[in-house]
């Protein structure tokens, strides 16, 4: 491993995915580094999604490569498995587990999958359920919180992995907007604290407080990268322009 | 000849005699069906060629008459060595026939859990196993509990089929004592009231964890 894959968290190199087919990525490169914030965005149907889900092997793709800390996803079992765990992942819909308590949503991997014991998970858990500021509700059930404080423990859940990298799908878009503020806040406190991120969001001030790069997508490509700024100011590409005057109205 | 009702609950204590019998055919059967059942279904999830052996073999159990399994695993399975009591052959072919009910009403209980809570725990790295039984079962169990109880009871109502390898279950017994008094009126409804009670007490069960499953998740 030379010092540029030490720096370099994700490397997506000539990512080709087809579902049937359908050409759904088409010759994605994207490299983050590591601290990076990455926001994606463009219309509905365009990939983001795909691309997010490839990262974390929830997709499997057909050509190029995507290494994750100098791991090849996708090579065989053992390697994605191992590439996988680095990635933790924030869905649009929680997919919280309904007959779990909050607390036990975030040490079930922590028991099952890194072996720990019930009063270590419970505590590591508690941390992070701090952090995202919800400590109070530990023993309640999902379905007694409300759709940002569900949003709050997925997050938690996935920190509880000790994860390289942190995909967010949408994470505010099945919110009602008095709740999308304290799940920004959560992930802008992860920013802070130099959490890498892949960010598919449509949130323009938090992009621009947050990202250090916006990249958009359209038709399965990568349209335009740039930093948001310039992004939102000034797209060059005309679908760029004419996606941003979509969200606008 | 009138119904005799001291004679009746003379046959009582005989009849019950056999209660441990009939549950314990009933209990272990239940288990057996409901853990083949729940193999079967996630052996036909994994899909490909297996799968659809295993659909192939879910049907066909389904579409077999009870006895049939009976007979076979109690007189053929000895033409190729094996040799099992009948009381073992009772429970195992229960619990087979049942099991191809069980793994239908299983696949509706997996079918209804949305595909986000299989995803969720792939991508926080548990492994398949623990995926079905910690995040897939118990939802399924939500789902599922009535239409699993109703199978239960019908379970225990299969009971008396035991009677063709004459194992001594409630009915048999009754029908002992209908045969050595001339009798029959009373010792076959103190047997169908048995297994009317015993059915109402699973039901009453089932509904007690239906309730449970609904409340710690509060949805
Ligand atoms: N499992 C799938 N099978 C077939 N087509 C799919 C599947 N998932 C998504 N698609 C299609 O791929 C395209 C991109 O989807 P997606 O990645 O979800 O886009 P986005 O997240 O940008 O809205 C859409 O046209 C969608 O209909
Ligand atoms: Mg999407």
């Amino acid at each position: 491993m030379d010092q540029s894959d030490k720096d370099t968290v994700v490397r997506i190199d000539a990512l080709q995915k087809w579902y049937g087919a359908f050409h759904v990525l088409k010759d994605i490169s994207l490299t983050v580094p590591r601290g990076a914030r990455i926001v994606i965005c463009g219309p509905s149907g365009s990939g983001k999604s795909s691309l997010i889900r490839c990262v974390n092997g929830l997709e499997a793709y057909q050509q190029g490569t995507i290494d994750l800390e100098g791991v090849r996803l996708g090579e065989n079992a053992a390697q994605t498995t191992l590439a996988r765990r680095k990635t933790g992942m924030v869905f649009q819909s929680f997919n919280l587990f309904p007959h779990l308590t909050v607390l036990a949503n975030c040490t079930l991997a922590l028991r099952r999958v890194s072996g720990m014991a019930r009063g270590e998970a419970d505590e590591l858990a508690s941390q992070y359920l701090e952090k995202v500021r919800i400590p109070e509700q530990a023993h309640k059930y999902p379905g007694q919180l409300s759709g940002g404080q569900q949003q709050r423990v997925a997050i938690a859940r996935a920190l509880c992995m000790n994860p390289r990298l942190m995909l967010f799908d949408e994470p505010t878009s099945a919110l009602d907007p008095e709740m999308i503020k304290e799940v920004l806040d959560v992930i802008t406190g992860l920013a802070k604290d130099g959490m890498t991120m892949l960010c598919v969001t449509h949130e323009m001030g938090f992009a621009r407080e947050v990202a250090d790069e916006v990249v958009f997508m359209d038709h399965g490509s990568i349209v335009e990268k740039a930093p948001p700024d310039q992004f939102f100011s000034q797209p060059c590409h005309p679908r760029a322009r004419e996606f941003l005057n979509t969200l606008l109205h | 000849m009138g119904f005799d009702l001291d004679f009746a609950i003379a046959t009582l204590p005989l009849i019950l005699r056999a209660l441990d019998m009939t549950l314990l055919v009933a209990v272990t059967s239940c288990i057996g069906a409901a853990a083949i059942g729940f193999n079967l279904e996630i052996l036909r999830r994994a899909g490909g060629a297996f799968g659809l052996v295993v659909r192939f073999f879910i049907d066909f159990i389904r579409a077999t008459p009870i006895l049939v399994w009976l007979y076979c695993l109690y007189f053929i399975l000895p033409f190729y060595g094996v040799r099992l009591s009948a009381l073992t052959v009772g429970i195992a072919g229960l619990s087979l026939y049942y099991s191809g009910y069980l793994a239908e009403v299983f696949k509706a209980g997996i079918d209804a859990i949305p595909k986000g809570q299989a995803e969720a725990a792939q991508a926080l790295g548990i492994g398949r196993r623990d995926t079905v039984i910690f995040v897939i079962a118990p939802q399924m169990l939500r789902n599922i509990a009535a239409p699993m109880g109703n199978y239960f009871v019908s379970i225990l109502k299969a009971t008396p089929y035991l009677a063709v390898l004459a194992v001594p279950e409630m009915l048999g017994e009754a029908f002992d004592i209908a045969s050595d008094t001339y009798r029959y009126a009373e010792p076959l409804t103190v047997a169908g009231i048995t297994f009317l009670a015993l059915a109402l007490i699973i039901s009453r069960g089932v509904k007690w964890l239906e309730d449970r499953l609904a409340t710690s998740s509060a949805r």
